[in-house]
Order: structure tokens, then sequence, then C-alpha cells
């Protein structure tokens, strides 16, 4: 599965990626969490410990038989 | 003919609005089915009754919870420092005497920890606990006191933490106590959530109910078994098992001995001791032999049996030579001193007192209640021997009781806080032994480093508890098993669910009996135990369910004054000293002696007592069982005996005299006169008469439609599979976090279904389908209880089944995580290893991963499709979690979860993934009636049978389904549901409401015909195939259908070749490892018998292990191949003597040709020698000849062939030459 090993093999121009946010929701009171890579898990809201990952925005579809 | 065009007045007898309304605004008071948080009371009650603010009636007690109470019983532990100075009479040179005992014990709630500063909701909830894969604990803490034994000194205490104990959901330490329905869907729970169980890492784990010896009751044995327990050993004793406050018990036993006297045997710390009953009666009370005697004889003196054995009762003792109690006592502690570890300074009177006190009849607190009951033992265990009344018998619930969830916790964590204390006190004894110098009574330094040392996590081993069931113990608690005391609430659906919580075990030790008498269904069990609802196989008649109504006592009752209130009715008083004993039956209370009764009067007080209970005079509990056994001729052992205690069984009847409600419990049922019906009342017989004649059903057999129609097994049957079904296991999915879950998707609720169904709220959670189904052979693939279902039903969602799996990827527990460390060194996301863009060009884990290397929700996942990737922060690579089953599934729920602080970046998922599961030829189908049956055929619509509405089935099932089994039952509800169907009535299943005079068939049959349908349900039908109409008349109607869980995409195995075993090269066995089904000797000589030599060849060989292997023609042998190297010879390295003889490609046995090449070498030695006169004189021609040309010499050890033989054979073969047995194949 992972054919491209190795950090960017001779690629120079290496950066690390942006610590991107995700969003995620409370499991206890719904709110809207943006949680970074390596973020403790707790929501900002309510100090809830349980987070839900988002419906994706994707495209899903499946043929249907 | 119908067309529904009528119509009618209309009134809903499904309720589906009120429903649809209650399921959308939860009861914002209470629950919106009562009746649910009934039948779990006794585990919610029994786990309060742990705690000082039970909210239980305080009873005869100060209200004060079990484990104070048990805290109270384990008393202080004591140590000397050594130190002391011996004293002029020299008596105590121990040193100071400190002694240690536990004050006050407190379980909190369920909270976060204080370490978490930004939780705003400071409670934890039952939801997190599950959702996160933790347990539902809460923290405790013990006072542990000290003090030294000397003047000036106070107590000193301290508080210690024990660690988190896990909570039991919805009691009273529990943050969902009391919640109203509304609340509780806040909170992620089921409207009708019960409790009753805990959660131990993301599990639901409950304690069963098990069963036990009744408390308090003289139970006469008679066992063969006794008699091995040593010389002069009967098959007699008595037993009783007695319960202290605190709910933990010691059993004692009363053995007859063949020379008339008795041993008393208790154990101590699962060791046995046995003692004669005369030293325990003397050293009670002092009795005089005189005390002893008329106490055992109650001025029965013409009974010679009895006089004769108290009379060698009594000369038997004489060899001890202790007359007074301070001497039995002393002689008692001297032997005992050993092995109960009491404080040193303790005389032996004094240990002797205390043995008797902690092991001897506990129930009872004064020594003459004691000696009052010894007596009484010892007058049934002679009266068993006489054969003046009969044994009891264990196996019947008249003497037994239910080992309670709350109960059974609080007896460990009893003996836990003892092991502790015995682990400070050990501490320290081995301090002073090995003089340390830092031993000082007189500084809390010193006691902290002791406590400090000592493991007080008594929340971590009552976790382990509940998650193995294993009972780790030193005393064994008075059980008989050490393990299987918890299972999990699978909520497989919500039939098996419930029932779970209303099982009752017979104990681990029953189920390896030989003997099937424990498992039989007595009479005596009415009411109490379901007779339909057990399952069948190994665990038939042991695991039983309680009836509907069946309660267990769980609070303590107020019976101080009874009493007095029987004196005042005619009992004579217990201290009386010339009660005729064959004239007067003994009054017990708990195990208590508190008076003499003759029968007459006995017989009245039992039935003042009784009216006084169900009109609640004289503040007589309802509760107080009275067991009036009224005098026979070798029955049971008669008297009075009344139940106050907890954990007995009770259920509700009505009282005839009264006509009020009056619970019984299973001692008394056996000699009462229950009317079933009101009608069935015999005047002067009848003395109450059930409430409902269904009552003695369980949950679950009582929703079987018109279970009084089937023949019985086929309902027990229906147990089973409504506990096997795929239905709606809860109304929270959500956030439910079980390892599978099975949901139906077009569940209904049933046309035809018993009053009951409502009562207990199933309509929140249906388990299957009304289907049309037409009783007829049609196409010949509904044979031996196959089902042929509509295709175009099926289209429509019929059966439509979902399976909810549990994933969990926890970065911790995966190889290459680093555990030294804090700082994890994995972490969820992709690296930079994996390239993002341009999309022709990225990765393709991209299709199912998100940039936080989390599945995309809704993501279709195929075998070997990432689930998670997470990045070595060592190596930098990035790795991939992968979905490992064998089945396309959906990503449908991913959760991130948290530390228990919330303070640790993200190193656990749990994902569900859901599976569909549509009906597939080969699933399980089964109606309510026990009738299941594979799914064969999926029949087009257009080749369906239809009706003369044009009406077609949607499940045909086979007419040779009924005869044989005789499930009216299914018949009736087929017509019901049709009738029920047609006028949209919700049909009353309830059994037992229909009678020969006013039958169903008639019932269901004017509704039918009001319908404009046949009489009996019967329809003429046409063919879908021809379209003429069948000669019959089919049976058509509607039948509640349920989907079982067994299905063939869990089940089929095939293979022709796969893995194989290493060392037979056989192929492996197992489904999970795409093994083979096992072709054994039956199936080997069914294919002889028919003579299919070529399949047997296939099946055994060449599909198994087939080899094939050089053997030597010469000697026979498999194992002696070896090769001869050509290129060698070519080289000339071998030297000139002659090639010798191999096979085409070098192959040579060595056996043959090292004896060839030793008798050659025997020969020339021979020839050399001239020993071999005859041939040494023709030896004067000498012709060069190579030896292959020359004719009739064998070639030796180059004669070797291929043959095929199973590889297994070769490995038998060298077994066997491990051995020094040589196998010789003969080649032809």
């Amino acid at each position: 599965m992972n054919q491209q090993q190795g950090p960017g093999g001779g690629n120079s121009s290496f950066l690390p990626p942006p610590r991107q946010e995700m969003e995620y929701l409370c499991a206890d009171c719904g709110a809207k969490n943006e949680i970074k890579p390596r973020e403790p898990i707790r929501c900002r809201e309510c100090g809830h410990r349980i987070m839900y990952k988002k419906r994706t925005k994707r495209m899903v579809q499946f043929e249907a038989r | 003919m119908p067309d529904g065009s009528r119509t009618r007045a209309f009134k809903d007898t499904f309720n589906t609005l009120s429903r649809e309304s209650a399921f959308k605004q939860p009861g914002d008071k209470g629950s919106t089915v009562p009746i649910l948080n009934e039948f779990v009371a006794p585990h919610l009650e029994s786990f309060n009754a742990l705690f000082d603010d039970s909210g239980l009636p305080s009873g005869d007690g100060d209200g004060r919870g079990l484990l104070s109470l048990g805290v109270k019983d384990i008393g202080d532990r004591v140590v000397f420092d050594g130190l002391g100075q011996p004293d002029s009479e020299g008596a105590s040179n121990w040193g100071n005497r400190l002694s240690i005992w536990i004050e006050q014990v407190s379980i909190a709630r369920p909270m976060v920890p204080e370490k978490d500063r930004q939780a705003v909701e400071r409670k934890v909830f039952p939801t997190e606990a599950r959702e996160r894969l933790t347990s539902y604990r809460g923290r405790m803490n013990i006072k542990l006191c000290w003090k030294v034994d000397a003047p000036g000194q106070s107590v000193r205490s301290s508080m210690k933490d024990c660690g988190l104990v896990p909570i039991m959901v919805r009691s009273v330490r529990c943050n969902l106590r009391s919640m109203s329905s509304a609340d509780l869907v806040k909170h992620h729970e089921e409207p009708e959530e019960f409790g009753g169980y805990f959660v131990i890492n993301g599990n639901e784990r409950l304690i069963r109910y098990l069963i036990l010896p009744r408390r308090n009751h003289v139970i006469a044995l008679s066992r063969p078994s006794f008699t091995n327990r040593g010389p002069s050993y009967t098959p007699y004793a008595v037993q009783i098992r007695c319960v202290r406050v605190d709910q933990t018990s010691v059993t004692n036993s009363l053995h007859y001995l063949s020379n008339g006297s008795a041993m008393l045997r208790f154990s101590w710390r699962k060791q046995e001791y046995v003692v004669p009953v005369m030293l325990v009666l003397k050293a009670l009370v002092g009795a005089s032999d005189k005390e002893i005697f008329e106490g055992v004889m109650m001025q029965d003196y013409d009974n010679t049996f009895l006089t004769d054995r108290v009379e060698l009762l009594l000369r038997s003792y004489k060899v001890f030579s202790l007359s007074t109690s301070d001497q039995c006592l002393e002689y008692l502690g001297d032997k005992f001193r050993v092995v109960l570890g009491l404080p040193e300074d303790w005389t032996n009177l004094a240990v002797g007192a205390w043995l008797l006190r902690k092991l001897v009849l506990v129930h009872l607190d004064s020594s003459r209640d004691k000696f009052r009951m010894l007596l009484f033992m010892l007058r049934k265990l002679y009266a068993i021997v006489s054969k003046s009344c009969t044994v009891d018998n264990p196996d019947s619930p008249q003497h037994q009781e239910v080992l309670l969830p709350g109960f059974l916790y609080g007896m460990i964590i009893k003996e836990k806080l003892e092991e502790a204390l015995n682990q400070i006190r050990a501490q320290i004894a081995q301090d002073v032994r090995r003089q340390d110098a830092s031993v000082d009574f007189f500084t809390d330094k010193y006691m902290q480093k002791v406590l400090s040392r000592v493991n007080f996590d008594i929340g971590l081993r009552m976790a382990n508890f509940l998650a193995t069931g294993n009972l780790v113990s030193p005393t064994g608690l008075d059980l008989q098993q050490a393990s299987g005391f918890t299972i999990v609430a699978e909520k497989l659906n919500w039939h098996r669910y419930i029932s779970h919580f209303r099982c009752i075990h017979r104990g681990a030790f029953f189920a390896e009996l030989k003997t099937t008498t424990v498992r039989k269904l007595l009479p005596e069990a009415w009411g109490f135990l379901c007779p339909v609802h057990t399952p069948d196989g190994s665990p038939c008649g042991l695991l039983n369910h309680l009836s509907r109504t069946c309660r267990i006592v769980t609070s303590p009752l107020a019976v101080a004054h009874i009493p007095s209130l029987l004196v005042s009715q005619g009992m004579t008083q217990a201290f009386t000293p010339s009660v005729d004993g064959s004239q007067n039956l003994c009054v017990q209370l708990d195990g208590r002696v508190i008076g003499w009764a003759r029968p007459s009067v006995a017989k009245h007080l039992a039935a003042s007592l009784r009216i006084w209970k169900t009109e609640s005079k004289n503040n007589i509990p309802l509760d107080l069982e009275i067991g009036f056994v009224p005098p026979s001729e070798g029955g049971q052992y008669p008297g009075l005996y009344l139940f106050a205690s907890r954990a007995r069984f009770m259920r509700p009847v009505k009282y005839v005299a009264n006509g009020k409600d009056d619970q019984i419990g299973s001692f008394e049922q056996v000699y009462m006169d229950i009317a079933i019906k009101p009608s069935e009342i015999e005047l002067g017989v009848s003395t109450h008469v059930e409430h409902a004649p269904t009552n003695f059903l369980s949950i679950l057999a009582n929703m079987t439609p018109f279970s009084d129609f089937n023949q019985s097994p086929r309902n027990i049957y229906q147990c089973q599979m409504g506990k096997q079904t795929m239905g709606t296991p809860s109304t929270a999915i959500k956030h439910r976090t079980d390892n599978k879950l099975y949901r139906l998707q077009s569940g209904q609720t049933p046309v035809v279904r018993p009053s009951l169904h409502n009562t207990y709220g199933m309509d929140s959670f249906p388990n299957g389908t009304n289907a049309v189904v037409a009783v007829i052979s049609y196409t010949g693939y509904d044979m031996e209880d196959a089902m042929i279902l509509n295709k175009s039903a099926h289209e429509r969602g019929f059966g439509y089944g979902t399976v909810y799996k549990s994933h969990i990827v926890d970065l911790k527990d995966i190889r290459g995580a680093n555990k030294s460390t804090s700082a994890p060194n994995l972490h969820f996301g992709l690296g930079h290893d994996i390239r993002l863009e341009p999309e022709e060009k990225a990765h393709s884990c991209l299709n199912f991963l998100d940039r936080d290397g989390l599945p995309f929700i809704g993501a279709r996942l195929s075998p070997g499709d990432p689930l998670a990737a997470y990045i070595d922060d060592t190596t930098g690579r990035t790795l991939f979690d992968k979905y490992n089953g064998d089945e396309t599934a959906y990503v449908d729920e991913v959760r991130l979860l948290g530390s228990d602080a919330g303070d640790s970046e993200l190193q656990k998922i749990h994902l569900t993934l859901r599976i569909t599961r549509s009906p597939v030829i080969g699933d399980k189908f089964s109606s309510r009636h026990g009738q299941k049956g594979v799914c064969s055929q999926k029949w087009p619509a257009v080749d369906m049978p239809f009706s003369e509405s044009g009406i077609q089935p949607d499940v045909i099932i086979n007419p040779h389904a009924f005869p044989s089994r005789m499930t009216i039952g299914m018949l009736v509800e087929s017509m019901a549901g049709k009738a029920g169907a047609m006028h949209g009535l919700a049909q009353d299943a309830t059994p037992f409401t229909f009678s020969e005079s006013d039958t169903a068939i008639d019932y269901f049959g004017k509704q039918l015909l009001a319908a404009g349908y046949n009489y009996y349900g019967s329809e003429p039908m046409y063919s879908g195939i021809t379209g003429q109409e069948f000669a019959a008349d089919i049976y058509f109607g509607v039948v509640y259908y349920q989907r079982l869980r067994h299905m063939v995409l869990d089940k089929f195995q095939v293979r022709t070749t796969g893995p194989v075993e290493p060392l037979t090269r056989q192929p492996v066995k197992g489904r999970k490892r795409a093994g083979g089904i096992r072709f054994g000797e039956m199936e080997r000589d069914a294919l002889i018998a028919h003579g299919t030599s070529f399949l047997l060849q296939d099946r055994l060989m060449n599909c198994s292990d087939y080899s094939t292997a050089w053997v030597c023609r010469t000697c026979g042998s498999l194992i002696s191949l070896g090769y001869d190297d050509a290129s060698l010879e070519e080289l000339g390295i071998s030297h000139a003597r002659l090639p010798k003889p191999t096979g085409p490609n070098g192959e040579y046995c060595r056996t043959c040709r090292a004896t060839a090449d030793d008798e050659d070498e025997r020969t020339r030695r021979a020839l050399a020698t001239g020993q071999n006169p005859e041939k040494a004189g023709s030896n004067d021609v000498r012709i060069a000849l190579s030896a292959q040309h020359v004719l009739g010499r064998q070639p030796k050890g180059g004669d070797l062939d291929i043959v095929a033989v199973p590889y297994v054979f070769r490995y038998l073969c060298a077994e066997l030459a491990s051995m020094g047995i040589a196998v010789s194949l003969e080649v032809r």
C-alpha cells in the first residue's frame, strides 16, 4: 500500500506539512472544535473528552446495486 | 371478497401516535415504561444496600450500609513492637500494643479527576465510559485508625485512597440515579434505561443471580459422600447457612456419627474443622449434662431412640473431662489459636469465645440463642436418623434463596479491606521481627511508611472481578465456585438484553455433575422460576429465568416485635424449661428459636400473621414469609418458620380469605393451595388465587402469542430464538460501542401480541416483521424447514438487516509504540511520505483517509483498505491500520477518544463499521412458535401463487412443518393476524384466555368472516406459473417473522486448496484461517460403501496431503533416500572404484547400499585371506568385466521407484524409525 516511502526522497524542497487543523464535534455538547494534530482531545466549550469526526463534504456515491 | 373500501369508526389499538409522541418527547417525570425499572430492582437495591444512604427502609437495624457493617465486623488488628521489658510477673514482654482498624468506608460518584480543570460537567456519565471504552468508576476512600494501647495515647487516623471502584449504573452512586426519561435521552441513554450493570472497559457486565441454600434455616441432608469424611460418619447431617448482618455467611453442619453423637463442622479459610457438638454446647452457655439432656429430650422420655442417642452423646463427651464453659472455651482456644491469628495477648478463653462468636451460628448474637438453635439442630438430626421425618431437597426452591449482585460485591470489598488490614499487620510484624530500627509506634512517620508499602488498590481488584468473573479469595466467601460470577449483558436484541437481568444460575459446581436431578423442573418452582425459559443443551435446567412477577426481597424488614406479639397470641416462650417436644412445634424467626406452640396454636398463629400482614395490622411487613409445616407421618420436619430476611423469592398472589394482595415465598408456597383462576377456587381448600394465569411465565415466555396452543418444547425453542433474533437492540445506536450489534431495519410491531407486549414497552424495540404466509408445498424448494421468500418482498426491505462492528485502533498497543517514555512516538495523521497532490498522483490511501489520518465517514471499505494512518516519529514513515474483514463495510462513526483528564493527544480511536446484510439464500428465519427455517429461494413475484384478492405471500412454508410439531399457536396467529390486519386491530394473544366453550378458532374465524374471508383462514389460490386454481384451498394469513442472526455470510466454509499444517501437510481447520471441514472416518465409510473410489482418492489424497516419495524396491524403505551427485563423478573426484548403482538422477537407497558395501567388503576380505576354499580353488581364470555387464547381479541400493503416498504416512515412517521400527513397503 505504502509505495512512496521515505520522506520526500531526493526532494530538496522539504517542508513540514502545515499543522492543519480539523473540525470535530464534541460528543457531549455538540460544539464544533478545531483540533490540530498532537493537541489534546478536549472540548473547548465543555471540556469533554470524546470527539466525533464530522461527516465528509466529499461526494459519497456508490452504485446502488 | 374484501376490497377494503369500507370506512368505519376507527379506534387505534396499536397506540401508534401516542408511542411516537412518547418517543419524540420522552417524559420529563419518571420513566416511560415504569415496569422495566421494577424488574432490575434486586440488582440495584442490593447494590444500594452497601451504602448508609441506601434509601431502603432500615428495618430492625440502624439503617447502616453493608460496608459499614462489614467494617465493624472486621474489627481491629493488633501488633506488638517487642520493645517492652518483662515485668515482674513475666507475662507481657510483647511491648507496646498497637491496634489498627478501619473506621469508615466511602465510595464517591464517578467524577472527572481533579487534574482536569477545564471540564464544565464534573460528573462522569455511563455513556462516556461506554464510548471511551473505560470503566464507570467512583473513588473509594477509607479512614484508617490506629492507637497505641498506652496511657495518654490518642487515636490517630489517616485517609487512604482505595482506587476507583466500578459503580452500578442507576444505583445510588450513579450519576443517572432517578433521572427521567427525557434526562436519560439527554445523556445518550435509552429512555427506558434501567441500569443494574457495570461498565467495564466499555462493556456492560452484570453479576448474575446465583442460587444459594436458604439462609438461617436448618435443612436435613442425607448424602452417601458424608461417610467418606472419616470413621463412624454416617450419611446423615443437618446444615444451616448462617448469614451475618453484613450478608457474609458461614455454613455449619452437624454430622451424625454411628456411635450416636454428633460433630459440628465449619470452615475457616477454606479449611474444614470438626468439633464435637457437646464441646460447643458446653462452651456456649456452660450447660450441665442435665440441661443438655432435657433440652434434647424435651420431656419425650418414652422415645427410647432419643434417650439412647442422647445418653451416648453425653457419655462420649466424658473423655474430654471438661465440664465448665470456661474450660471448654480454653480448650477450643488452645486448639484453634494457631490458625485464627488473633492478638498474642489474648487468653485462650478469649480466643475460644471469639471462635464461637465468629464461626458458629453467626446469625445469632447471644450464646443462649445459639445453644437453643444447636439443640434444635440436634433434635432434627435425630429425627431424620430415626426416619420420623424426611430429608429436605436442597434442589428445591423451597430451600433456596438468591445471591444478589450487590451483596456479593459487598462481601468481596469487605474481604479486600480485611486483607489490607492483615497486610499492614504483617508488614509491621515483619519489621519487628527483623528488628528494623525505624519501628516506632508513636510517630506518624513510621506508620505512613508502613501504609505506603501496603496495596490498597481495591478498585482495581473489583474491576478485575467484574471483567473476568473470577473470585480471588482466601476464604472462598462460603461459595461453591470461584469463577463465572459475571456475564456480559449483550445487546443483541432487546429480548436477550432484558433476559440477562432475570436469569438465575444454579452454580458452576452443578454444571459438571453427572446426575440430572439438579436440572429437574420441580413443582415448588411454580411462579418463581419460568418452566419455559431455559436454554436447551448443557445449561438446561441450571440456567433459569425468574418468572415475570417473581420478586427478590432486598430491603430489611422490621420484625423485632413479632416474638412478643406471638407470645400474646399463645406461643410458649423459648426459655420455658418444660416444653413437651412431642406435642409442641418450634417457632423460629430467621433461624432463631422464639418459642414453642402446639400444632393447633401454631396454625392459628400462622393464620393470624397472614391476616395481619395482608391487612397491614400490628406492623407485620407484607414480605414476611410464614412457613407453617404441619406435623405429618414422616414428612418435612414440622414447625412454624418465619422468614424476614433478604434475598428471598417472593411473588404476589391474592389471599382468598380477605381478598387482599399477599406476597408469598417459596418456602410457604409448598403448604398452600393456590388457584390459577378465580373460577377454580375451592371453598375451604384454596387459600390463594393467582392475579393472572400467565404470571408463572418469564417475560420472554409471555411474549409468545397463544403459547397455550403450542406443544411445550416449541415454546422453549421460541425463548431461545427470540434471543437470537436480529431486532432493535437499542434506540441509542449512535452512542453504542458494542463489539457487534445486529439491527433489523424494517422492524414492525406484531399484529398479534399478548397484552404484556405493551406493558413492557416492546414496541420501542421491534423484533421482526409481519409477513403474509402461505402454508403450501409449492416449489419443491421448501422441504425440510426451508422457506421461500418473495423476491419482491425482499426488495421492499423484508428482513433487511445491518451489522455494526467496532474497530479500535489504540496506538499505545501497536507494535513499535514506545512504552517507556510518557510522550508517544506514534501519532495519527499523514506523514511527508504520503503524496497529497496532484490529485491523479496522490497516494491511494487518500480515497479512504482524511488529512488527520482517520477515515472519511461513509467510506466504503473492501478487505485490505486502510482504516487509519499514523506516523512513526522514529522512522518518519506513515503506517496504516487496515480493514481485515472479508465483507464490504462502511465507516459509520469515527470517535476520537481522549484520556481520563483530557490532557493527552489522540492515541485511540473507535470506528463503527456498518456491514449491510440483506437477506440471502441460507439465512435463518423463524416465526414465534419455534418454527425456524432457512431461506432456500428468493422466488420472483410473478411466479408466486396469488389469492383471489391478488395478494401474494411474502413467505411460503411447507405444510409438513406442522403435524409433528403441533404448533397450533402459529395457525391461530395466522388467522388472528389476518383478521387483525383486515380490521386494523392489534390482536390480544395472551395465553389462557380462550376455553373449550369459547374457542380461538371461532373468535378469529368470525372476524375473518366479517372481513369477507373464509372462516377457517384458508383461501382459494392460483398458481403463479400456470394461473390455474389449486385443487385445495391454501391456509393463508399473517404471521410475525423474526430474522435470526445466524447468517450464511458468517458461516460458509469452502476450499479446494489453501493453507496446510506444516507438520502433516494436511489442510488446517477453522473458518477464519480458510481451513477445510474434516472429511472424517464416518464420511470415509460412506464413500467406501458407495464404492466411489475416485471421490475417495480425491478427498483423502489429492485435496489433502498428496505427495510423491522414492521407495526402495529392495528394502521397501521410504526414508533412506540418498543422492549421488553425478557431476562429481564426471570430475573424477570419486576414486577408481566402479560407479555405484543409482537411479537415473543419482538417487539410491542408503541402507541397501551400505549393506551391499558391507557384503562386498566381507567377500573381498574372504577372498584375500582365502577363507573360502571352494571358491578359492576355482579362482584361476581372471577376466576383466565391467560390473554392469555381469548378469544376475542385483543392483544393490540403486533400485528405487516413485510412489504417491499421503505426506502424513511419510511422517509416520519417520516417527516409527525414531523408535527403531522399520516400515517396509512391498512394491509390485
